[in-house]
């Protein structure tokens, strides 16, 4: 079956940005958009060992009238063919189930947060929570749309990181789009970070596909991001570590996308990748 | 990955969990007991301190502010909807594997504790059951426990909250059994009594071994078991009316275009009123229940039976507009007014007859509308036989207990928990069709290896096809733009398979059934199933965007529901 992405539609300029780009990132890899335009601020996703209650800020609720006309307009727009999801099950009065069987989900970096909408802000919580517990990577999309020319993965060598290059495969394999590996060298050298490939077998289709990997030894992260293309759609993986380890050092996946401004897609840890 | 978060990993319960849940379920009933003595304190404190003002005119908007905060307490901080909750918990164990989140632990303690104190007419068991049930989910979240795991923690949290609340420890179990899971399985009856029997010890060590209704001797003659049938169709009957009364009332309510906080505290302020004239009506009711148990109510026929009246009322309003707490508080005490205005009416009509005591009647109706509202019998005997502490009415209790649940089926199928999740077909009871069905998605049931055609296509290109498919059902697609137009079967081409001159002549588009029922990759397998049987074929395409994706047959479905039923009732 063609996979699913799956969408809430925000009725602002904001949301039609968002929306723009889950259409792109349709149209490039050749999935279908699921559209949920939401009735109420709230809903709840059940996972495999989580629910997930997320709380929409207000501006989703915008002009309901309006909602599925704008929709509608920008995926006419697309030559898409899109699904608009009407909730079957409700956990109680005004909190519908929202299902998760989708292949990706589009979510602006925050979903419950006004404030950090136009900046980069952080990732909101429910954000962090849907990347945690979902089997399907998300799309963090940019502030305003962009359409993306390359893939960039980054990989650090865990096994979060090993998704996060099987799913930027895959994506570069459906978009034909060139694909590059970025490395902050941390443990080992270049040759470490090969060989974690070659061990998962992932070399050989690195070798087809892939464009670059470049590797950085000096300077901090940060300094080093100013080498990504500013049109290059981030492929990672994420929270790999535990809580307490996030809280004191900070995540490697917060300070890439508090940097960089490009579309993210993330595999959480419980993203399960299709090898091959 | 951390070994102490997958406990079913280690060695010791890997082959067999019994023990596991053993463990947890111990964890999980000290904590729903300890939530259960929380509200328990909570709500005694409140109480206390706002007794001293319930002579005063304006008591009556206590309940209305009570109201008020609970629900924009509900809405604006933890962000979950009224109710008392348990419907929530039910849905949840019989639709996603026992998930609750971690916020319902502590919501409804709050806002039923807001609610209740205040003076709303509402009782404290089914927010405590939410909790204990949510504490169970997220134990097992956290344990990375699976479905079944979490389910069992989840009828654990339930036990052991209605054990604490009660110092009812077979109650709770039983209410589990009956109303929570729906089912009596051996690997859920062990973890679930030893919570139950931990959440009520946790209660004896900090509140001491009280029993909730103090305990005497009733001598129960012939005549009296055979007014406990009477009794029963009262029970019945009110049960009826208190149910249908909470229903009209919330859904009157919910047409009304008025903030939330505003309609709870409008409800509040109505049973304010009512608690003006009849304060017994207001609050939990427990020391009046008291008082009917002991025959210290001392007011006529026509004051019990307008108390009984007020009090549904009041409990409609409470609940019904938007207030937080549950009902099996007013069910006891509606219960025990109608056992106590029964024995009066029996002594006006038959003055001769030596009845047995006021008190028993009020057990007998307590037990009554506990069976029928809840449609558990179970529940309302053990739950009374552990609350007064005896069990000489066991009897009579049976009876009425039985009769008034049957006799309630017969009018409402379902429960009052269960009536709305019935209504939208959400409730899937273990080894029920629509629970093993739910957990088959389309995906895994859709067979791929048709081969489309197109309408252009002859019948003589058509032949090689045929003779390498292994099915008799060709789906017709547009070659332009793939659309599903249609379907060619077997029987459709057979009468021209050994006209070998019509080869040339005859296209597909001429053979194709184009009015093709369809099912989509996402509709419910028990609709797919049920529209089988209705169009009376064994396969139906699955069609996505106008475009062709698979085929659903009856047969890969059965064997799939069948493996599925096996997983379903494996005893570990």
């Amino acid at each position: 079956m063609t996979p699913k992405l799956f969408h809430i539609f925000r009725n602002t300029p904001l949301g039609r940005e968002t929306l723009l780009q889950s259409l792109y990132f349709c149209r490039s890899i050749g999935c279908l958009p699921e559209i949920y335009i939401p009735e109420s601020t709230r809903f709840l996703m059940y996972f495999e060992n989580d629910v997930t209650q997320v709380d929409l800020d207000g501006s989703y609720l915008t002009a309901p009238s309006t909602s599925r006309g704008h929709a509608e307009a920008l995926v006419l727009e697309s030559g898409l063919k899109a699904t608009y999801l009407t909730p079957k099950n409700y956990t109680a009065h005004g909190l519908p189930d929202i299902p998760t069987h989708y292949d990706y989900m589009c979510c602006p970096r925050s979903i419950s947060d006004l404030s950090s909408k136009i900046g980069l802000g952080h990732i909101g919580p429910r954000v962090r929570r849907i990347v945690q517990a979902a089997r399907f990577p998300v799309l963090i999309t940019s502030p305003v749309f962009k359409a993306w020319n390359s893939i960039t993965i980054f990989f650090g060598g865990s096994q979060n990181a090993l998704n996060a290059l099987r799913l930027g495969l895959r994506i570069a394999r459906q978009s034909g789009k060139p694909l590059n590996m970025f490395t902050q060298i941390e443990k080992g050298d270049a040759e470490t970070y090969r060989k974690a490939v070659a061990d998962a077998d992932l070399l050989s289709d690195w070798e087809r596909y892939g464009a670059e990997w470049q590797f950085f030894e000096k300077g901090s992260l940060e300094e080093n991001l100013y080498a990504v293309a500013h049109d290059a759609l981030l492929v990672l993986g994420a929270y790999g570590h535990g809580l307490i380890k996030d809280i004191m050092f900070g995540s490697k996946m917060e300070r890439i996308q508090s940097t960089l401004p490009n579309n993210l897609l993330i595999a959480g840890p419980k993203y399960t990748a299709v090898k091959g | 990955m951390k070994l102490w978060r997958y406990p079913a990993n280690w060695h010791l319960f890997r082959y067999d969990d019994r023990l596991l849940l053993i463990c947890m379920a111990v964890v999980v009933g000290i904590c729903a007991g300890l939530a259960a003595i929380a509200l328990n304190r909570a709500l005694v404190s409140v109480l206390g301190l706002l007794h001293h003002y319930r002579h005063l005119w304006w008591a009556f908007i206590m309940p209305a502010a009570g109201a008020a905060l609970s629900s924009l307490f509900l809405e604006k901080i933890v962000n979950e909807g009224a109710g008392h909750g348990v419907p929530e918990v039910i849905y949840s164990v019989s639709r996603y594997g026992g998930l609750i989140r971690l916020r319902s632990s502590f919501s409804r303690l709050i806002s039923s504790c807001l609610t209740i104190g205040s003076g709303g007419s509402a009782g404290p068991e089914a927010p405590v059951v939410m909790s204990g049930s949510a504490i169970g989910s997220n134990i097992a979240r956290l344990f990375n426990l699976n479905d079944r795991q979490r389910v069992t923690l989840v009828g654990c949290g339930t036990a052991g909250a209605i054990g604490a609340i009660f110092n009812a420890p077979i109650a709770g179990m039983v209410f589990t059994m009956e109303v929570i899971l729906g089912e009596w399985s051996a690997v859920n009856i062990i973890p679930i009594a030893i919570a139950a029997v931990t959440g009520t010890k946790v209660s004896r060590l900090l509140q001491g071994n009280n029993i909730a209704f103090s305990h005497r001797e009733f001598q129960i003659a012939l005549g009296d078991i055979a007014a406990c049938v009477g009794l029963a169709i009262c029970c019945a009957a009110v049960s009826i009316i208190l149910t249908r009364s909470l229903r009209g009332m919330s859904r009157r309510v919910a047409v009304l275009r008025l903030p939330l906080w505003l309609k709870a505290a409008m409800g509040g302020a109505i049973v304010g009123l009512i608690g003006i004239g009849l304060p017994d009506v207001l609050g939990e009711g427990y020391h009046t229940i008291q008082h009917a148990i002991t025959g210290d109510f001392r007011a006529g026929l026509l004051v019990a039976t307008t108390v009984l009246a007020m009090k549904i009322v009041a409990t409609a309003f409470t609940l019904g507009w938007g207030g937080s707490g549950g009902i099996f508080a007013p069910s006891l005490f509606i219960g025990s007014f109608v056992g106590l205005a029964y024995q009066r009416a029996l002594t006006h009509l038959w003055p001769t007859v030596g009845w047995v005591e006021e008190g028993c009647f009020a057990l007998l109706g307590m037990a009554g509308i506990i069976s029928g509202i809840l449609q558990a019998p179970l529940t309302g005997i053990f739950l009374i036989v552990e609350i007064t502490g005896g069990y000489d009415v066991i009897v009579p209790l049976t009876i009425v207990a039985a009769v008034s649940s049957t006799a309630c089926q017969y009018v409402e199928p379902a429960s009052f928990y269960l009536k709305d999740l019935v209504d939208k077909g959400q409730l899937l009871r273990p080894g029920t069709d629509a629970r093993v069905l739910a957990d088959i998605r389309m995906g895994e049931l859709l067979e791929t290896d048709c081969i489309p055609v197109s309408p252009g296509m002859r019948l003589g290109e058509f032949i090689p096809i045929l003779e390498r498919s292994h099915r008799n059902l060709f789906p017709v697609e547009d070659g332009k733009n793939g659309r599903f137009l249609g379907i060619v079967h077997l029987d459709d081409v057979r009468p021209y398979l050994f006209k070998t001159p019509l080869y040339d002549a005859v296209v597909l588009g001429q053979l194709m059934q184009t009015q093709v029922e369809t099912v989509g990759p996402d509709d419910d397998l028990i609709d797919v199933l049920d529209k089988m049987d209705a169009l009376k074929k064994f396969s139906l395409p699955v069609v996505a965007n106008q475009r062709f994706v698979g085929m659903i047959s009856k047969a890969t479905l059965l064997d799939r529901y069948r493996r599925e039923l096996m997983v379903q009732t494996r005893t570990t």
